[in-house]
């Protein structure tokens, strides 16, 4: 396990920080004066980063962000197909944030999940919190390879490999080394080191 | 730290496809540090309660300047909070408050904080770290069915946050006016794989004062400490934590009182299955408060606690268990009064069953019993039947009915004033006594709720109910001759209704500007039943009750990392004692001076040099405006 990154501290960036919240403090000012549309340059997010909204706005973001810190087996050119159970609103954000992006050169597509449904062929499955069996569904995802992210407090218990937590305000993620092992999944090191925690194998 | 991969897979290639700032953009490392001011998943959470839940979030507390527990408990405007003087309060949810309010169960991380003395809370014994608590539950109406008897008209359940989530280090310093506090926490990494987070804290409240000016001696210096340590476990987890602390209560025209205490608590989850979770939890407290104008009490608590949740059939959720609470306290007579026997050993059992049974998808029927034992009266039944419609996600109509008791306290049975009494005939002659046959208080509540989402931006609940109280507790002439020596007694001589309505609302008016209001109307009537001869009603018969209360709280984010928070409150006149109405204003400017310290300005009660909340004129202690200045650093 040594080669893994350490168990993580919470990761403070001071300087990254002015950077970034200037972006959002910026964003969110064009979303607040969308009406106006003005200030916002093609600023079609304007209203989806209206402030109930931009926490599944992050989620999705991030999920988008995920793929392209994991390294997936299979056709190189082939489509990454993303699932998203028990979570349509983040499952809109997701498609409309991947439209027209790819993600090394591999396009996107997402597709909503009910309890139940097959897993396979999947790249990537975000089970959200009002999910009816999670454990049943994480376990046969991880059977089938796939990179299973969740939005629980128990999350990790669960058998996921990422999990969303709320912290300070923040939307952080927590990893679980064991059962990216357990799919098979190859995680970056950089992705471990913005990881609010990794946990380690016993 | 060596990195998994030799070569880092390269950035997500992005098209930018003419969007030039978008979400997608950001880096790991700026997704990590936007901030979330939506409260959706503490809406989430509430969703489809079928009870009248209002979650004060960490946020919240953080932003509203609250640097105590009942204070922090204003923010829910399902709670009546009345400040008694400095350290004292009286807290309640839907009527009956007073010095002893006792129809509101209190939990900070499962551990019921209620003293058996007269089934209330001391606020004076209980603290936590406020940047460590996740969020608190605030349901009004009974509860009595999964909390058990005392849970008649609410239950608080203060929740802190996992080890997991205050890592590294907390320092915080607050002085103003009236009182200072200090506390550092630090939180890490076990070598099993847990994590935790040790505390200390030092806090120092003036006396408050009286309407003329004069200290009342109320004031208290504490020093606590504790930790928490979580450990995840597949499929599970084990949570250890304890609180030790010690408290000098200042006393008018006396020496300090000493208050002291500790508390451990132990709890294991486990998800046997997708369809079935197993909670175990384990509680031991100690308190010791030497108070001779009050209590002088040793009291240790063994509490022991299994919950089973299942799913069976897919259309029925079930959770049953029982419970274990053994307390036993040895008491001193104050100089005011005693209780006989001065030792005792008190102990609750507890069984129940509650199926969730989903009729059709958007129809769920609740229906649920506790059995609970106590050494006074016996079994106590606590049925309860909730019917929840939920029509869409964002909509939810929800009705209940409940019966519910207050068990007897030591205070109801075993109390004795005064404490050293005129003995006539080798026969002491107390003034008042606890009433031998005093039974349990009962309620029958109806509830009807509707919670609404009709835009992400805005939300609001309302909940109307009504309660039909029986054997209110009260104090009648001893008619019992030479054979009881009290000239009055405790008994069950009223009876009383409340009804009325609470409503909250939460707009997000801009991105960066938030509302909150809620409001609460209600009459609660009481009446001595036939043959009472109360003399005046001053125990359980509900005098200090506003008929209504409002608040409106606006949470505003400004440039260059600031916000600013208001709330302006208003709580409605009471009887007896009588405290007339008032409008008071709190308020918080915060900056964010660094990534890692924050700076607060705080002012509590800004629109009145003093205001009284309780109490009867002119010996009451009143509440003054305080201005505090808080440092928050995170190392």
């Amino acid at each position: 396990m040594t080669r893994y990154a350490k168990e993580s501290v919470p990761k403070r960036q001071p300087p990254l920080r002015a950077a970034c919240l200037s972006l959002v403090l910026l964003l969110l000012g064009a979303a607040g004066a969308g009406a106006g549309a003005v200030a916002a340059p093609q600023m079609q997010a304007g209203s989806a980063l209206a402030g109930p909204n931009l926490e599944r706005s992050v989620k999705a973001a991030y999920l988008f962000k995920f793929l392209g810190y994991v390294e997936f087996s299979g056709d190189p050119g082939a489509a990454l197909n993303v699932g998203v159970m028990a979570a349509d609103d983040v499952a809109a954000e997701v498609t409309r944030l991947t439209a027209g992006r790819t993600v090394n050169g591999r396009p996107v597509t997402v597709r909503t999940l009910r309890d139940g449904d097959p897993t396979t062929g999947l790249q990537m499955l975000f089970v959200g919190a009002g999910a009816e069996r999670p454990v049943q569904t994480l376990r046969n995802a991880a059977q089938n390879g796939v990179l299973t992210v969740t939005d629980d407090e128990n999350g990790l218990q669960q058998g996921a490999i990422i999990n969303f937590r709320l912290v300070e305000d923040r939307i952080r993620f927590e990893v679980s080394l064991p059962a990216a092992e357990r799919s098979n999944l190859k995680l970056s090191s950089r992705l471990l080191s913005v990881a609010y925690h990794v946990q380690k194998g016993n | 730290m060596a990195p998994a991969f030799c070569s880092e897979p390269a950035q997500p290639a992005l098209q930018a496809d003419g969007q030039s700032y978008d979400i997608a953009d950001l880096s790991l490392e700026q997704l990590n540090n936007v901030v979330i001011t939506s409260v959706s998943r503490q809406e989430e959470r509430l969703a489809n309660a079928a009870a009248s839940i209002f979650i004060i979030g960490a946020a919240d507390i953080r932003r509203s300047g609250a640097r105590s527990l009942p204070e922090a408990l204003r923010l829910a405007p399902n709670l009546q909070v009345a400040r008694q003087n400095a350290r004292d309060y009286s807290v309640t949810s839907r009527g009956f408050n007073g010095q002893f309010a006792n129809k509101l169960l209190v939990l900070i991380d499962g551990r019921s904080i209620y003293s058996p003395l007269f089934s209330g809370v001391l606020w004076d014994a209980q603290d936590v770290v406020m940047d460590d608590i996740d969020r608190i539950e605030v349901i009004s109406g009974p509860g009595a069915t999964i909390w058990g008897a005392n849970a008649v008209n609410g239950v608080i359940n203060i929740i802190t946050r996992s080890a997991k989530d205050t890592q590294g280090g907390l320092a915080t310093f607050s002085a103003g006016n009236r009182d200072r506090d200090a506390t550092v926490r630090y939180g890490g990494t076990l070598q099993s794989g847990g994590h935790y987070r040790v505390y200390g804290r030092v806090v120092d409240v003036d006396d408050a004062e009286r309407a003329g000016g004069m200290a009342d001696g109320t004031g208290l210096r504490r020093r606590q400490a504790g930790f928490r340590a979580d450990w995840d476990r597949p499929l599970g987890g084990l949570t250890v934590s304890g609180d030790i602390y010690g408290v000098d209560l200042a006393q008018p025209g006396r020496p300090d009182a000493a208050l002291s205490g500790a508390n451990l608590i132990a709890r294991v989850t486990r998800k046997l299955t997708d369809d079935s979770d197993l909670r175990v939890q384990l509680v031991l407290d100690h308190v010791e408060r030497n108070q001779p104008l009050a209590f002088i009490e040793r009291l240790d608590v063994v509490d022991l606690d299994a919950q089973h949740s299942l799913r069976v059939g897919g259309r029925h959720n079930i959770t049953w268990g029982g419970g274990y609470r053994y307390a036993q306290d040895r008491l001193t007579p104050s100089l005011v009064y005693g209780f006989i026997p001065a030792d005792r050993s008190l102990h609750w059992g507890s069984l129940f069953a509650q199926d969730e049974w989903s009729l059709r998808d958007d129809l769920r029927l609740t229906v649920g019993a506790k059995v609970e034992h106590n050494n006074y009266t016996g079994a106590e039944y606590l049925p309860n039947v909730r019917l929840a419609w939920q029509p869409e996600p964002t909509q939810l109509l929800w009705t209940s009915l409940s019966r519910t008791v207050r068990a007897p306290s030591r205070y109801d049975r075993d109390y004795r004033s005064p404490a050293t009494p005129v003995i006539v005939g080798n026969v002491p002659r107390y003034g008042i006594g606890g009433g031998p046959d005093f039974q349990s208080e009962t309620a029958r509540v109806a509830e009807l709720g509707y919670r609404m989402q009709p835009a992400p931006a805005w939300s609001y609940s309302a909940t109307l109910f009504y309660a039909d109280y029986d054997r209110l507790r009260t104090q009648e002439p001893n008619v019992n001759g030479p054979a009881y020596s009290g000239l009055r007694q405790v008994a069950n001589g009223a009876a009383g209704t409340n009804r009325g309505i609470e409503m909250w609302a939460r707009w997000q008016a801009m991105p960066s500007w938030r509302l909150n209001g809620g409001l609460t109307l209600q009459r609660v009537r009481t009446h001595l039943k036939e043959g009472s001869g109360d003399s005046g009603g001053v125990l359980g018969v509900a005098t200090s009750d506003p008929n209504h209360q409002w608040q409106l709280r606006s949470s505003h984010d400004l440039p260059r990392d600031m916000q600013l928070d208001w709330t302006l409150r208003y709580t409605g006149a009471l009887v007896r004692p009588a405290v007339p109405s008032y409008y008071e204003l709190d308020a918080q400017w915060l900056w964010k001076a660094r990534r890692n310290i924050d700076v607060a300005l705080i002012g509590q009660n800004l629109l009145h040099p003093y205001h009284a909340e309780f109490g009867a004129a002119p010996g009451r202690s009143v509440v003054q405006r305080s201005v505090v200045l808080k440092l928050t650093v995170r190392f």
